[in-house]
């Protein structure tokens, strides 16, 4: 076995038997899947009972709830009537919402409801629709026109956006797709983050303790700084597979229960015919999941683990440089800068881009190499046909860019492992690159 | 005559504007004992860290017998460096295969070798333990091993004995003589003056990126007698120091009543002989015995010397 194999070997092994490993990677898709699961539950289930007092000073609430049109109750809320009411009547009242209807709001649709407690977003839709149902029947009065014809004269337009070179892709979607990128995205940044810090504290544990004179007398320091790095990325990537296998068994399990509870959510709301949960009609009242599945996967998990690799390497010689300058982990806060501002920056245009899903800032900013492990995942995650010139664009800067960062990582590594006591400013690792070996 | 194990030819090392080593030139004669002296800063750890090729010269050559030094030739030197460290969180037995794959050695033949080093230092029980479990001085056994296990044609060890307790600075002393007995040659680096007395064969010191004094110890050890000698007697203090005149120099003296020791030293290449005759007549001679420098002694004259540009000159005038 070659010597780089043996340092790629030590460095995996000694990571992968870490009980802290093993236990991430069977904890992880369990709270993926915990977090998801209690996300939908606490939006479809949120079943706390709501008292409403509305203080109506317009009389028109009153009205339309006694004619049976607006202001009914339903299973999440009741509507109670009061004249006036203070803030310490409130406070004392079993009420948990305020709604004030004052003769002004007829005018600036402007409604306050005070709150004890947040209401979930059914709630606060439910009271919207009653305020707006009031304002628009008494404006309707007041130019006379019967409700019937407002019905009728009423449109809704349907504008649909549709990619000319992809008809799979329409605004419907698009930000469902942006989201999975954008997913994706997180995990590169996130695993980027986690083991490049594993592979500086390593090289840092390394230098403290002072094995690596004994290692560099019987290998190149480049071997060294690249076993490490490669040894480190196939633990993440490791883990990555690992919380894939097992993510799909526990959404297996929990996809049961997901569909279960959201379309007895569906039902409830009477949008959904009873016996119908099935996947299509799931995705029409769902465009998230037609998003999801009209994503072409192979391709997009392909790219996703050439841009983990990539960045991650890119990434990790950086680390792997920090660490092998500084003395101990306390002192990697000033070279930490380079590191973290484009790794933040990306994230920030990922994030950007749910709203501007096709925006030059996400074009550009695919293609810089320290930012493209991110923000291609975006693009990747909404679609890129037309544009796979830039995919080849940005993959061959990030690799070559990968290679010069190395390199340069390299002379500081090589330097810098043998270097105690001295504190090193940007100054210093700058003439570290012109040593010779 | 066999090829030298080791030869330096003007190897310059220079850092920034740090100039660390300066021409330095030095041969090790193979199955030999060589120490590498000199203070602290003094370039002692450049130069190794170029002969173990983890840093290259700016200008001059290293060869080892007799060929240049190429990158597979580090699977022929062991080094014990004087910071060693180990990872903390790995077992004993696992490390140390580690570290002898990496010096180019087979599992099989890593693991049959350090059965018989484990055996050899009685630490048989150690191979699953934890390196954070070992205390300070087996973790130095370890490492020992560990340089040894591949069986070099080049030792190079920087203060083996730093940090051992005398029972295991013993038994380090002996397996360096019995591997130099079967063979290997070392290079010696260290402050300790008694183990360069007791081990080396030749030395080398630097001093300020300069090779200061090389050669065999016993040689050197002549070169610099200075036609001192230590004197016992008896009599009259005063007509003694009156007989030695202006050819003799007295350089210390512990008297008790009539009983004197004192140290002289010969001048205007008087001889021995002389000496005795001129103070016979005065002092009634119990012993006296030539001052044979110890190491420790060159050592510090050679730092001085060479630190003090102007008083080395006068030096060589006067010699």
């Amino acid at each position: 076995m070659s010597k780089i194999g043996l340092i790629i070997g030590r460095e995996y092994s000694s990571r992968v038997r870490k009980r802290s490993f093993i236990i991430m990677t069977f904890l992880g898709p369990v709270l993926f899947a915990a977090v998801i699961i209690g996300a939908v539950m606490a939006v479809t289930n949120d079943t706390t009972f709501h008292q409403v007092v509305v203080v109506d000073e317009t009389g028109l609430a009153e009205t339309y709830r006694t004619q049976g049109r607006l202001f009914q109750d339903s299973d999440q809320l009741r509507y109670s009537f009061a004249s006036e009411m203070q803030d310490s009547t409130f406070a004392s009242s079993p009420y948990t919402l305020w709604l004030e209807m004052t003769p002004v709001a007829l005018k600036t649709p402007d409604v306050a409801v005070y709150y004890k407690g947040y209401p979930s977003q059914n709630v606060q839709d439910k009271i919207r629709n009653d305020v707006e149902g009031v304002l628009e029947r008494n404006r309707l009065e007041e130019h006379d026109i019967s409700y019937e014809d407002y019905q009728a004269v009423k449109v809704r337009a349907s504008v649909r956006l549709i990619d000319i070179e992809d008809d799979t892709k329409s605004d419907s979607n698009l930000g469902a797709r942006a989201m999975v990128g954008i997913f994706f995205a997180v995990l590169i940044y996130m695993f980027i983050f986690i083991y490049g810090v594993q592979v500086m504290r390593g090289v840092i544990e390394e230098k403290t303790n002072r094995i690596v004179e004994v290692l560099v007398s019987s290998v190149k320091p480049f071997q060294l700084m690249m076993g490490k790095i490669v040894g480190i990325g196939l633990v993440g990537l490791t883990q990555f597979l690992m919380w894939v296998i097992l993510s799909s068994i526990v959404m297996a399990v929990a996809q049961g229960i997901l569909i279960d509870q959201v379309s007895a959510g569906a039902m409830a709301d009477g949008n959904l015919p009873a016996g119908t949960a099935d996947m299509a009609a799931m995705m029409d009242q769902y465009p998230i999941l037609a998003g999801i599945l009209s994503i072409p996967w192979g391709q997009f998990l392909g790219t996703f683990v050439f841009y983990f690799l990539g960045g991650f390497l890119l990434y990790g010689s950086i680390f792997a440089a920090i660490g092998a300058a500084v003395d101990s982990e306390t002192d990697t806060q000033q070279f930490m800068l380079p590191v973290t501002v484009p790794l933040i920056f990306s994230y920030i245009i990922a994030i950007a881009m749910i709203a501007n899903p096709e925006g030059s800032a996400g074009t550009i900013f695919s293609i810089v190499p320290l930012t493209s492990p991110i923000v291609m995942m975006v693009r990747m995650g909404i679609g890129l046909e037309g544009s796979y010139w830039q995919l080849g664009l940005s993959m061959a800067l990030l690799a070559a860019t990968f290679v010069a960062v190395v390199w340069l990582a390299g002379r500081i590594y090589r330097t810098g492992i043998l270097m105690y006591g001295k504190k090193a400013t940007y100054k210093e690792l700058w003439k570290w690159l012109f040593y010779k070996g | 005559m066999s090829k030298p194990a080791l030869t330096t030819e003007n190897v310059t090392k220079i850092y920034g504007e740090h100039r660390a080593l300066n021409e330095v030139s030095i041969t090790v004669e193979p199955q030999r004992i060589f120490g590498l002296l000199g203070p602290n800063g003094a370039g002692k750890t450049t130069l190794i860290r170029i002969i173990n090729q983890i840093t290259g010269p700016d200008t001059g050559s290293v060869s080892f017998f007799g060929e240049s030094l190429r990158p597979e030739h580090v699977h022929d030197i062991g080094y014990l460096p004087e910071e060693r460290g180990l990872y903390k969180k790995m077992k004993v037995g696992e490390q140390c295969l580690y570290l002898a794959r990496l010096k180019g050695m087979s599992k099989r033949e890593a693991k049959t070798k350090l059965k018989a080093w484990f055996e050899r230092f009685e630490i048989e029980g150690w191979w699953n333990k934890k390196v954070e479990e070992l205390s300070k001085g087996m973790a130095q056994k370890m490492q020992f091993i560990t340089t040894v296990l591949h069986e070099p044609k080049l030792l190079i060890l920087d203060e083996p004995f730093s940090g051992f307790d005398p029972i295991n600075v013993e038994l380090i002393r002996r397996e360096i003589l019995r591997l130099r007995d079967e063979g290997a040659t070392i290079i010696l680096s260290t402050h300790n003056m008694n183990s360069v007395e007791e081990l080396c064969d030749d030395i080398a010191l630097l001093n300020r990126s300069n090779v200061v004094i090389s050669g065999g110890v016993q040689e050197l050890r002549d070169q610099y007698r200075n036609a001192t000698y230590s004197l016992q007697f008896t009599g009259n203090m005063l007509a003694f120091t009156n007989a030695l005149w202006t050819n003799f120099e007295l350089v210390e003296k512990d008297s008790e009543e009539h009983d004197h020791d004192v140290v002289i030293r010969l001048l205007n290449g008087r001889s021995l002989n002389d000496l005795l005759n001129t103070i016979l007549p005065v002092v009634e001679v119990h012993g006296v015995q030539e001052i044979i420098p110890s190491m420790n002694d060159i050592f510090i004259r050679a730092v001085q010397e060479s630190s003090q540009p102007e008083a080395a000159a006068s030096q060589t005038d006067a010699s």
